[in-house]
């Protein structure tokens, strides 16, 4: 017998063997659905990569595809960058922090700024009161970007900076701040996010419209090519399509695609292919879906490598993908805050595993508040420990020949390119996204993959199953954001107070003029910068030509109900919300709002679609509201719930405040207020003292929130 | 009544509760609203009721921030009665339509209402008449009443307003056949919105394709003729034409009596939709939980007893 039957028959026997000991009937019945519908067998053999749609398995790192890796050497030259993005309160207060973090062994800077930067608000703008300094440092001038980087020589440090709404002015900023540091523009180096498409998917930090934000990503891929050949232009980001709840294929599919329109954009502006591809970089998140999201950077370098050798690239690095990753925000639970520590090493090894260039390793207390200096040395720490002690980078992609990574690599590129080809039956991911596609099946997903957890069919350690009895209570940092904002008005009112006004005005006019003609925008965006022009007075100049842009969406339904179909706990609440709806004459009424500038509204949806399913009536709030216009909707409406979704840190400003509006609007009313998201233990008393009815952290059970609501709204229109 | 009173002085909360009260599925809420209303209809005020309805997707909420921030920046007090079809019979509703109004809604001289539909075929919810009446008791300019567009439940609309506006969008020529079916009977104005960008040249030739669908409408005499408009919501590009017309119409059938008919009309369909519904009520009280009713339909499955059997033996002992 040769050796082949002889394979053959012990396959037979394997089956044979593996049924008896799991006592099933068939190794079929032991398929594990992900959430990306790829079917995940016990067993992989030689047979299943054969004849695989995209992969190539003979090939080497370096060479085409570029599954390996974009190069030859990976690791082994050099381990991938360790990257932590952090930025908070003010300029000096980060520019410390970062400081202190390039002694302690970090190599690229990440700059976190702060809401109210990132939707093109001055700090003393009203409408951002709650958002200064808050999940981000408060930029509002050069001024500003001086201090950031005092003292980090530009010519060597690579920055990289997440902006994408006010991305104008945030990158004029960064280059005079360079140059006034004696560092020419040629000379800067690192990344800007720029990705503006899933801003309008998930992130919700836009400003214009999609189509003159589209022409301002062009115009800085323009002047990148021509003017920073060490600086990529964007950083087409996948990572908050997969925070906001998207599983990996749609988050590889929508980001190659944004990719490709990101590429049209720049081809439209009449660049060759070959002098900005090379700057184009990635950025995807790294859940804990271990082997998938390995199978998805490795998917993503040879899709990449299809498209661009489809636009007829020649470059090998326009060919190649390049990517940064970050381990996932929403797999830290605020419950048993220490296991996300696990969890991240976890995901910082699947990343690394993957091939990525660079990580930023989450703090285990980021469910809960801003990293500590403590928290962020652990982040840190992970990857020291990964580079330093495991051995990881001696080998190029270790996994590769492994016929289960190989499998799965081909299936989740071959799903990704089939979502992408949708895309471009639609006319390209613009049109998608003003259509409001990509956006509807990331809340489908999302509403899925939280119905999974409350069903208990995904388990969550120590938040569905393996609760710690004794939580432990940790530190969390806490920003003054009052204070904050009195400084930063101290600055605007010094810079305005010092400027040229004749000479500022003239290059805001230019500026205005621009956007109308169709010049290059970041080269009067520069122009105004230097002549002290605010971050905020910048962004007015364009909004005068291109508006302000305002979401329109409303959430799935039946996707979370589904789920539980017959389900017990389900039906309680159900006949509790029936019973309430017979003696008042209609049904629970609850208005799901977040204020303020945070845009992250994955769980504000959540919560609206599953607890519609539920039976709840709910009323959608706009984004960006302020707790006056809350106060005004939720009277007008007569609701009997306020459901505050807050993730930025703004509920110790906001949330008082709508108390104040809502008892100042209507004296006599009987709203309960409930507030979800990342909230400090810390910050619960304070709270309840401004009469908060309840607060559900990240991880709570919906179906367990939405008895507690109605139970609070039934008491208190009993009194 | 301290209701009355309170919504007499455009007392926010008390507006908001008011409504409440008349949509209030709870028998027991029915004689506080009875009263209510029959309050609050003898200090009418002067308020303009507009329909706007259109299939969805048209930007009918967008349309109406848009136009109502026009009209707001005028100085106009506004109220909005937004009848959000999105619910399914299961559970309840997700009320999405004020995300697309984040300008109006800050207004002070805004009231926006959402009421879910509650799957009624109409758009219409049950208790919108009634909140209209209290709207205008409030002292609003205008009500704008937003339903989705959906078949018949233009007629319900329409039987609400003063003047019924149907949004379209560019290239929705399907709807054309609808126009000859006969929609010009209750569409004043037609608005084709996304008059903008890419979709220019499209909306111009949909309301060109809705003027000469028009033509063949036959004009009744002293009858306002009825406008095909071009706006985009978005750019707020076309509002001044929506206002104007709007008032001319209201001119010329207050001037023709055509405005007070119509009031009266829809004044004797409440009535005999009233009639209607407590008749329905006290039938269903009669007839709906009833063992007797279920024996009889067992015995007509049986052959036993004809169907109409049934129902005359119900009738009479209804009419007893």
């Amino acid at each position: 017998m040769d050796k082949k039957n002889d394979n053959n028959d012990q396959l037979t026997d394997w089956k044979k063997k593996f049924e008896a000991e799991t006592k099933t009937s068939s190794t079929d019945d032991i398929i594990i659905n992900t959430d990306e519908g790829i079917g995940i067998k016990p067993l992989y053999i030689e047979e299943d990569i054969k004849n695989l749609n995209f992969v190539d398995v003979e090939s080497l790192p370096g060479y085409e595809p570029y599954t390996r890796g974009p190069k030859a050497s990976m690791y082994v030259n050099r381990p991938w960058t360790i990257r932590q993005y952090a930025g908070f309160s003010t300029a000096e207060e980060s520019n410390n922090f970062y400081r202190k973090n390039l002694e302690a062994g970090q190599k690229g800077l990440s700059v976190a700024f702060d809401l109210p930067t990132h939707r093109g608000y001055d700090s003393d703008d009203e409408i951002v009161m709650g958002d200064v300094g808050k999940a981000g440092v408060a930029i509002d001038s050069v001024e500003d970007m001086k201090i950031l980087f005092d003292g980090i020589p530009l010519d060597q440090m690579s920055v990289s900076m997440t902006m994408n709404g006010a991305v104008l002015p945030i990158l004029a900023s960064f280059i005079v701040a360079g140059e006034e540091q004696g560092v020419a523009v040629k000379d800067l180096s690192g990344t800007i996010q720029n990705d503006i498409l899933k801003e309008f998917m998930v992130r919700n930090t836009y400003i214009y419209p999609p189509d003159p934000s589209m022409r301002i990503v062009a115009d800085i891929i323009e002047y990148t090519s021509k003017e920073m050949p060490k600086f990529n232009s964007i950083s087409i980001s996948g990572y908050h399509m997969q925070e906001a709840g998207a599983d990996n294929v749609l988050e590889l599919a929508y980001t190659l695609a944004d990719g490709i329109e990101y590429v049209r954009a720049a081809l439209s502006k009449g660049l060759d292919i070959d002098d900005f591809a090379p700057r184009l970089s990635f950025f995807f998140a790294i859940g804990t879906d271990f082997f998938m999201e390995i199978a998805k950077l490795r998917a993503a370098r040879t899709l990449w490598y299809k498209i661009m050798t489809d636009f007829g690239a020649k470059n090998e690095k326009s060919l190649t993908l390049r990517t940064h990753c970050q381990t996932s925000g929403v797999s830290l639970t605020e419950k048993d805050p220490y296991n996300n520590i696990v969890r991240t090493s976890y995901e910082a090894l699947s990343a690394v595993l993957g091939g990525t260039q660079s990580l930023h390793t989450n703090s285990f207390d980021e469910a809960i508040a801003l990293p500590t200096e403590f928290s962020a040395r652990i982040a840190r720490n992970t990857q020291l420990i990964l580079q330093n002690e495991t051995g990881v980078t001696n080998t190029v992609d270790p996994l590769a020949g492994s016929y289960f990574i190989e499998k799965i690599t081909d299936e989740v590129a071959s799903k990704a390119w089939e979502i992408i080809q949708e895309v471009e039956e639609l006319g390209g991911m613009t049109k998608a996204v003003n259509a409001g596609i990509p956006k509807l099946k990331i809340e489908e997903s999302a509403t899925k993959k939280q119905a999974k957890i409350d069903s208990g069919d995904r388990v969550v350690v120590g938040v569905n199953k393996f609760q710690n009895p004794k939580e432990p209570k940790i530190d969390v940092l806490v920003i003054d954001n009052e204070k904050v904002r009195e400084d930063q008005i101290k600055k605007i009112n010094l810079l305005k107070g010092s400027r040229d006004n004749q000479k500022l005005e003239k290059s805001l006019n230019e500026l205005t003029e621009d956007a109308k003609n169709g010049n290059n925008l970041l080269y009067s965006a520069v122009k105004a910068i230097k002549n002290r022009a605010t971050i905020g007075e910048v962004s007015k100049a364009l909004e005068n030509v291109f508006g302000r842009h305002y979401a329109t969406s409303v959430g799935v339904s039946g996707v979370y109900g589904k789920y539980f179909e017959g389900n017990e706990e389900f039906m309680h609440v159900t006949k509790k919300i029936q019973d309430f709806e017979k003696s008042y004459g209609r049904r629970p009424r609850v208005l799901v709002v977040k204020m303020g500038q945070d845009g992250h509204d994955r769980g504000a949806k959540i919560v609206a679609t599953s607890f519609a399913d539920i039976g709840f009536d709910i009323d959608m709030g706009p984004l960006f509201q302020s707790p006056k216009d809350v106060a005004k909707d939720a009277v007008e409406n007569d609701v009997h719930a306020i459901g505050v979704s807050t993730l930025a840190a703004g509920h110790k400003t906001l949330v008082p405040e709508l108390m104040n509006s809502l008892k100042e609007q209507d004296p006599e009313n009987k709203i309960i207020v409930f507030v979800g998201g990342i909230i400090p233990e810390q910050d619960y008393d304070f709270l309840y003292e401004k009469n908060i009815s309840a607060i559900f952290g990240p991880g709570s059970n919906i179906i367990e929130s939405a008895e507690k609501v109605i139970d609070l709204i039934s008491d208190k229109n009993n009194q | 009544m301290e209701l009355v009173k309170k919504v007499l002085n455009n007392d926010r909360a008390s507006i908001a509760k008011a409504i409440t009260l008349v949509e209030s599925s709870n028998p027991k809420d029915k004689e506080e609203s009875k009263q209510l209303i029959s309050s609050l209809i003898n200090h009418p005020g002067h308020s303009i009721r507009v329909g706007f309805s259109g299939p969805p997707g048209v930007g009918k909420s967008t349309f109406i921030e848009s136009f109502g921030t026009y009209l707001v920046n005028k100085n106009y007090k506004l109220a909005i009665l937004a009848i959000d079809p999105s619910s399914n019979l299961t559970g309840g509703s997700i009320l999405g339509d004020k995300t697309r109004m984040s300008e109006i809604s800050k207004s002070q001289n805004t009231f926006i209402r959402s009421t879910p539909s509650k799957g009624s075929l109409g758009g219409v919810s049950y208790g919108t008449r009634e909140a209209s009446i209290i709207l205008d008791a409030a002292g609003y300019d205008f009500i704008f009443i937003e339903t989705v567009g959906v078949g018949q439940s233009e007629t319900m609309a329409a039987n609400l307003v003063d003047i019924f506006t149907l949004i379209v969008g560019p290239g929705s020529g399907d709807e054309l056949q609808g126009i000859k079916k006969g929609i010009t009977e209750y569409a004043d104005i037609f608005i084709v919105n996304k008059n903008d960008g890419d979709l220019k040249l499209q909306a111009s030739k949909t309301a060109s394709d809705y003027k000469s669908a028009l033509s063949f409408y036959s004009k009744q005499d002293n009858q306002a003729a009825k406008e095909v408009l071009l706006v985009s919501s978005i750019e707020q590009q076309g509002m001044d034409s929506v206002i104007d017309t709007i008032n001319e119409i209201i001119k010329f059938n207050k001037l023709n009596k055509i405005f007070d008919v119509r009031r009266e009309n829809q004044l004797s369909y409440w009535i005999k939709e009233e009639i209607r519904n407590q008749i329905q009520s006290k039938l269903d009280l009669e007839v709906g939980n009833d063992t007797e009713l279920l024996d009889m339909t067992k015995a007509v499955i049986k052959g036993e007893i004809s169907i109409y059997d049934v129902s005359d033996h119900f009738l009479d002992k209804f009419l007893k």
